[in-house]
């Protein structure tokens, strides 16, 4: 019964995918010809529109990932790295590279990636200090904890871009989000780093899957709680940054793709995990698209067009799920 | 899994915990032999829960021993300790769709399922499916079923463990009476045909009497008594832990508890 929903679900999404690739490529400025193309149109293509597409596939996949990650992590449908503060954590990181010119120590990184990445373990050990009591975390404690981090961690952005005046330009860009600069360079960041982090959450599914049960009864089952939570935690933010680094602050992915595929195939993290890395891709491919077309020639952000869609699903959520959900 | 034939599955020797300063259990000795029904019993916040936690090694004791058979239970690898020991949770259960086969079947991780059950692990799940009268629910999102039901689907997690020591924190609350004694009856038979150990927080005199051994009685941390429940389950003992007076009728050795109502002071 499940396995029918399970295959089938796969079978839409992957003919979803082959359509949003396709609307991806064939859409923008300039009108492509399909048949006899020439070396300008070409170039568009291969240089342009591809590594565009690359990049709005991995950081889709990679936030809504991190978000299915941070609400099976808490056990709180609510949360995900927009909410908690981590993305917050992982824009402040980037800033700082932007305007104090940091770089990375290490060659895979780049400054503003590697930075985003320090600032969201910085907002996650916040948020883990704040949102637990006495070893335990609940769920309501910890949305509070994270909303007040992430508001002080946007404050420090600002004071950051109020006092930066020659580099304003590249953190308004950077924070506009997007993927209007992308080329081969962010396309190769995003698709060597983010399925890595992908790797390892599938990896540890069926220890996650323990852990819904609450900490007590994943312990008595054998699972190093402790270890695997904590693995999580730092690849979701590991995710997060990479995203962020990427695309500036892009909301509700992470919060929206996770809960349409349980009501699709349901919260087993085992198939959840890769349904909803493809899911996220998916979905961020098409509002980038959109992003693209509606105002042509200019662009909207590609946050707006998925917050449009995420708020009100968002608040639908919260009034619907009240009781259920222990908030 | 091979349990020793002689000698205790779990034995505790002089058993003190403490959750900082506050000395939460004190010095708890007793001993459970295979096939025994256990009733823990004490008045909320007696230490009940710690002492499970503390014999299932998630807490390390102050002092003292945990032995399971045989053996200090921290010298157990934890998913070997899981395949011995099933603890279910007085948790609250969580908000996430898995369907009732899926979670009762996270009773198979000790057992080294990951991606795709193998036909022991389905088996074991199928069982305790059957046991808890359960098998109906299978297909069913765990969300959308009521109170007694979730308690029934997650004590088939802990029995599709299949462990010869399993650990129950008020498995009968949230379940009508023909639940109680069917959830009872279950775990009673599981420890005659499989020669397992259970020990159960159980809160009615009257189940206790009916179904378990042997009770230890606990009071802020400290035994009371350890015993046949016959014996150590009486007007004393209950005047002593829970202040209320109850009459004890015996009837072909089965003791019945009658309360009176109190008057408030």
């Amino acid at each position: 019964m499940r396995g029918f929903q399970v295959k089938h679900g796969w079978f839409v999404l992957f003919g979803l995918l082959a359509a949003s690739v396709c609307l991806a490529l064939s859409t923008g400025p300039v009108k492509l010809s399909l048949f006899a193309m020439s070396v300008t149109e070409r170039a568009i293509l291969f240089n342009l529109r591809l590594p565009r597409l690359l990049s709005s596939f991995f950081v889709g996949g990679g936030l809504a990932l991190a978000g299915a990650i941070f609400q099976g992590l808490f056990r709180n449908p609510l949360a995900d790295s927009y909410v908690l503060g981590i993305s917050s954590g992982a824009s402040l990181g980037a800033a700082c590279a932007i305007v104090l010119g940091f770089t990375s120590p290490l060659a895979v990184f780049t400054g503003v990636t590697f930075f985003a990445f320090l600032g969201s373990l910085l907002a996650l050990a916040l948020v883990f200090y704040f949102g637990s009591r006495y070893g335990s975390i609940s769920p309501f404690r910890l949305l509070l904890a994270g909303l007040g981090v992430g508001l002080f961690l946007s404050a420090l952005v600002a004071i950051l871009m109020v006092m930066a005046e020659e580099e304003l330009k590249a953190l308004i860009f950077f924070f506009l989000g997007g993927f209007s600069s992308s080329g081969w360079e962010t396309a190769l960041a995003t698709l060597t780093l983010i399925p890595i982090g992908a790797w390892i959450a599938y990896l540890y599914a069926p220890e996650l899957n323990v852990l819904l049960l609450g900490n007590d009864a994943a312990q008595s089952s054998g699972v190093n709680t402790v270890v695997v939570r904590a693995l999580y935690a730092v690849t979701a933010a590991f995710l997060t940054s990479v995203s962020v680094s990427v695309a500036g602050l892009i909301g509700f992915v992470g919060l929206i793709v996770p809960h349409m595929v349980r009501m699709i195939i349901g919260a087993d993290h085992r198939s959840l995990f890769p349904f909803t890395f493809f899911a996220g891709g998916t979905f961020l491919i098409l509002c980038d698209t959109i992003a693209k077309v509606v105002v042509a020639p200019s662009e909207l952000p590609v946050g707006v067009v998925t917050s449009l869609c995420g708020v009100p699903f968002f608040l639908y959520l919260l009034k619907r799920e009240k009781g259920d959900y222990g908030l | 899994m091979n349990v020793m034939a002689n000698g205790p599955i779990l034995e505790t020797q002089d058993v003190s915990f403490a959750y900082g300063r506050a000395l939460v259990l004190r010095s708890i000795s007793f001993a459970i032999q295979p096939g025994e029904f256990v009733a823990l019993m004490g008045p909320n916040g007696s230490g009940k829960t710690t002492l499970l936690k503390t014999l299932l090694g998630i807490l390390r004791p102050l002092k003292g021993e945990v032995l399971i058979d045989g053996r200090p239970v921290d010298s157990y690898a934890p998913k070997q300790r899981a395949r011995l020991i099933g603890y279910a949770t007085q948790e609250p259960a969580f908000n996430f769709p898995l369907t009732v086969a899926e979670l009762v079947s996270l009773g198979r991780y000790p057992h080294g399922m990951r991606l795709k059950p193998a036909l022991q692990d389905e088996a074991a799940v199928e069982e305790a499916l059957r046991l808890t009268e359960s098998t109906s629910l299978g297909d069913r999102k765990f969300t959308t079923l009521s109170g007694g039901e979730r308690q029934k689907v997650l004590i088939a997690r802990v029995l599709a463990q299949t462990t010869h020591l399993l650990l129950m924190d008020e498995p009968t609350s949230h379940l009508d009476l023909y639940f109680q004694l069917q959830v009872l009856e279950t775990l009673k038979r599981i420890c005659r045909e499989k020669m397992a150990s259970i020990v159960a927080v159980l809160h009615d005199l009257n189940l206790v009497s009916l179904f378990a051994d042997k009770a230890l009685l606990l009071k802020e941390g400290e035994p009371v008594a350890f015993g046949k429940v016959a014996e150590v389950v009486n007007e004393q003992s209950i005047k002593a832990i829970f202040g209320v007076d109850v009459t004890v009728k015996s009837e072909t050795g089965t003791n019945h508890y009658f309360f009176q109502r109190r008057t408030l002071p």
